[in-house]
């Protein structure tokens, strides 16, 4: 077990954990109270209750699966089972069984609270086992008296036929509790039933309960579709007819076997009579069904009954889930009870979409200070007012300081750290190495590694489809393996470390790595490169990201259609990433993903032409030049630069967004823009400085412009386009290719 | 000749005036989209002015209207497309109605209003125009389908009095 090896790894496991259990667990517990209130009450449980209480359960049980906490998702498991039960009305819930709930609701708590704590293990291990061997029992003795009272119902059995078993329960419950059963037909267009029937449903809802809603063959007309629905209430046919007041629709009563009584143990009726009636006869035979609406005791012995066995199965139930109680009031802790009330993690979930707006107030504050700042440099220039110019001044500093770390903070609030993620490919690992029958182990490396929480959503589609990738198409066969002298067990590595203001997320396998041969074959195969053509190896990597192509000569069913590593690309990209692969044939792959640390703020070189401000993603600026007009040389139509040795192409962004061309002066400014080794020297008219800039999406009617990939605010300069840096070097290598 | 007559109007209102109307104008816009369904099958429409014609556009698609701001002008679109605005964050193109019927472009006066339209993922926009001037509760037998030969973005005539107000097909304008 892991945690047992690594207590900070465990610790932060446990929080996240407990970050959402303890919402299902307050859950649990407000159902729990509502559902003791109301049978001291003395009413019927209300079934919204179990089924809010079974959902619960479910989620605690898939969220402790997940996390990998054991004794949780047991209990839970079992719990889940024995609201089932009650949920079908196998198990009644006057039951003394029904009481567990509380005693593991109880439970929960408990184990959250000592959740990481060694010491406590055992204890808590133990209380889980005790708990789930009552529970066991519990299930097993459930009431088997379906049939003793359904048939005694004149139901028209194609109607029985189609009723669930939770409806036939829900049938049988208010048949016990001397409900009126009626049948409501109504009619409607068919343009508009289901107005009609949520308004018809809604008033019946009022004066009982909706048992079923199922559509009949009797319309009246073409245009018009009939419904039935069953339907318990205290009203009777008239009373139902008067307080519905839908002049379509007709109501009836459910005739009974034997009339009077409902509960007569008579099997006769619709279902075949065969053996049900016995269990009706002598309910008291198994102990259990003494409260299960045994049919000829009176309602009050019944209640009398119910109320004793329960009060014995809590005093039982609290007994037992502390086994360790005396031990630790003598360790001085607080009470059990006590301590399951308070919250164990201090943990709150927050809307990511509360964050952006938080995020965008501080960005206005941001453009604030920048006005504060022009005032100051106002005041501070009329010698009148300088001395309120360096008062403001400070105050302008110590504001710019606060906003900095209030920005960093709120910042700080999106990150999350990559487990979530990670540990899903662990699974698809798994999953793949049963279906397809390969050993392969996946390692992780840096799994606290945070990220921005919309980048962790977004990746998880690229890197399973890389991890696949290795699998599939890295990883040799054993045989091929042991041939080429390496181990018979595949690795697939995913390594996750920031580097300065990004993180970069390494999938590398020892597989047989990418043949450049058979990748330039299939190019050529397809059209894409003209045969002949020499391609240096990046270029020939290069190939793997185009659409179609793909290296595997069969389709698996995971991956090998050739749609994938452009989509990878694709992704990567709108998130302000980019994807290298690296391969060494017979020795592996290395597909690295380097991201921003967070959407929300890029740095960015903010440059102007002709008189407009744009802004250039830093992470795609190699180095900024200021260069003498005489030393751009023209080539066959384009400008080129020699630098360092090396021929730069050079494109004005003036004439890439058509604006106007000022002339040039004795020098220009070039900033040199790039993703990987394609690189493009920029012209522009100024530099402007860097600046933290916040990435938003255009919403318009055009949306998607070709080398803008979005805008942002900025103080000094209002709204900036943001050039998507690798639309603009593609197009210019383009542009020069068709030359 | 109704422009210098409207700006003399308002120019007596002033400026608390007009920040009333609006404010009016807003709350009955909110009010439509509560009310949901009238009896009598009631719409309500904005009317704006575009040099000397009236247009009008549901109500219920109006998100809000601000006053003109700094226009930052996008590259490569089609040139109704004047530039994007930021509001309260959020960056959306706007687009010159005037350009979009071929009329001429006028610069931004004191009247110049966008109209921002609600928009589904993404597509929130503005429209540029030269005034709002009121909200029309017009019942639906007041409207009538335009001759087809008319204009490609009207796609019904509303009769007020002696005055003529087209209705604007939002989403035929927006096909740029």
């Amino acid at each position: 077990m892991t945690r047992k090896n690594d207590p900070s790894r465990s610790s932060k496991v446990h929080r996240e954990f407990l970050a959402e259990a303890e919402e299902i667990l307050e859950r649990l517990r407000n159902d729990w109270a509502d559902f003791e209130d109301q049978k001291h009450a003395g009413g019927e449980i209300d079934p919204v209750l179990i089924n809010g209480l079974f959902r619960s359960a479910h989620s605690l049980k898939g969220l402790s699966g997940m996390f990998g906490i054991d004794g949780i998702t047991d209990l839970s498991h079992h719990l889940e089972d024995l609201l089932d039960s009650l949920r079908l009305g196998r198990l009644s819930t006057n039951s003394p069984q029904a009481e567990l709930i509380g005693g593991v609701v109880r439970l929960f708590g408990t184990v959250m609270s000592n959740l990481g704590d060694e010491s406590e293990d055992v204890h808590m291990d133990e209380a889980i086992r005790e708990l789930i061997g009552r529970l066991d029992l519990a299930t097993a003795s459930e009431v088997e008296e379906e049939e003793s009272v359904l048939p005694c119902l004149l139901l028209d059995s194609t109607l029985m036929r189609a009723l669930t078993e939770y409806e036939e329960h829900r049938l049988l419950e208010n048949r016990r509790s001397q409900k009126n059963i009626l049948l409501v037909e109504v009619a409607f267009e068919i343009l508009s039933f289901d107005e009609g029937l949520s308004e018809i449903s809604g008033s019946i809802r009022e004066v009982g309960e909706v048992i079923s809603t199922l559509p009949s063959p009797g319309a009246a007309a073409d245009s018009q579709i009939c419904f039935v629905l069953l339907v318990a209430s205290d009203l009777d046919v008239p009373g139902m007819i008067g307080h519905i007041d839908f002049p379509q629709a007709t109501v009836t009563a459910v005739p009974e076997e034997g009339g009077v009584s409902p509960l007569a143990a008579n099997p006769v009726a619709m279902s075949p009579a065969a053996s049900p009636a016995v269990a009706s006869d002598e309910p008291q035979t198994e102990e259990s069904t003494i409260i299960a609406a045994s049919p000829k005791a009176p309602a009050s012995s019944v209640e009398a009954t119910a109320a004793e066995a329960s009060a014995v199965v809590t005093q039982e139930v609290s007994d037992a889930k502390h086994p360790d109680s005396e031990e630790r009031s003598a360790q001085g802790k607080d009470s059990p009870e006590f301590t399951s009330l308070r919250s164990v993690s201090d943990t709150v979930r927050v809307d990511i979409r509360k964050l952006n707006d938080l995020m965008n107030l501080v960005g206005e504050l941001v453009m604030h200070r920048g006005s504060i700042g022009r005032t100051v440099r106002l005041l501070s220039n009329d010698p009148a007012t300088a001395r309120h110019g360096e008062d403001l001044g400070k105050v302008h500093k110590d504001l710019s300081r606060k906003l900095k770390d209030l920005q960093s903070s709120v910042l700080d609030l999106r990150l999350v750290p990559l487990r979530q993620i990670l540990d899903k490919l662990s699974r698809v690992v798994r999953r793949l190495r049963r279906e397809e029958d390969k050993d392969v182990a996946l390692e992780l490396h840096g799994v606290d590694t945070e990220l921005d929480k919309l980048m962790v959503e977004e990746l998880i589609d690229p890197l399973v489809h890389l991890v696949r990738n290795s699998f599939d198409h890295g990883i040799e066969s054993v045989e091929e393996r042991s041939a080429a002298g390496k181990p018979a067990q595949g690795r697939i590595c995913i390594d996750a470390f920031q580097r300065g203001n990004h993180v970069v997320i390494q999938v590398s396998d020892d597989g047989r790595g990418i043949d450049p041969e058979q990748v330039c074959a299939k190019a050529e195969g397809m059209g894409i490169i003209q045969p002949g053509v020499e391609l240096s190896e990046r270029e020939i990597l290069d190939l793997v990201f185009h659409p179609g192509l793909s290296t595997c000569t069969e389709v698996t069913g995971t991956s090998g259609r050739g749609v994938g590593m452009d989509v990878v690309r694709e992704n990567i990209k709108e998130m302000g990433g980019i994807v290298t692969l690296e391969s060494k044939r017979g020795e592996g792959t290395i597909t690295s993903i380097t991201l921003p640390v967070t959407l929300a703020i890029i740095q960015s070189l903010i440059v102007g032409v002709a008189d407009q401000s744009y802004a250039i993603p830093l992470n795609a600026v190699m180095e900024t030049l200021l260069i003498d007009r005489n030393e751009i040389q023209r080539s066959e139509g384009h400008e080129l630069l020699n630098l360092r040795g090396e021929p730069l192409l050079l494109r004005r962004l003036a004439d890439e967004f058509s604006l106007e061309r000022s002339p040039d002066g004795e020098q220009v400014y070039v900033v040199v823009i790039g993703l990987g080794e394609s690189r493009i020297g920029l012209i522009i008219d100024l530099l402007q400085g860097q600046q933290d800039t916040v990435l938003k999406p255009i919403q318009g009617p055009i949306r998607e412009v070709r080398g803008i990939s979005g805008a942002t605010e900025i103080a000094e300069h209002g709204t900036v386009l943001v050039l998507d840096v690798a639309a603009i070097v593609e197009d210019s290598f383009r542009r020069r290719d068709r030359r | 000749m109704t422009v210098e007559k409207s700006n003399q109007q308002d120019r007596c209102v002033g400026d608390q005036g007009e920040r009333a109307r609006w404010e009016a104008i807003a709350r009955a816009a909110a009010d439509l989209q509560s009310e949901g369904e009238g009896e009598d099958r009631r719409s309500e429409l904005l009317a704006f002015r575009l040099a000397d014609e009236s247009y009008a556009i549901p109500v219920e698609q109006v998100r809000e209207i601000v006053r003109m701001r700094p226009i930052t002008p996008v590259p490569r679109v089609p040139k109704e497309v004047i530039g994007v605005v930021s509001l309260r964050g959020e960056i959306v193109e706007v687009v010159d109605l005037r350009i979009r019927l071929g009329l001429a472009s006028n610069r931004p006066v004191r009247h110049t209003r966008i109209i921002v339209l609600h928009g589904d993922s993404g597509k929130v926009t503005g429209l540029l125009v030269d005034e709002v001037t009121k909200v029309l509760r017009v019942s639906e037998d007041d409207l009538r389908p335009t001759a087809s030969s008319e204009s490609d973005v009207v796609h019904a005539l509303y009769r007020r009095g002696a005055e003529f107000i087209s209705l604007m097909d939002i989403n035929r304008v927006l096909e740029l």
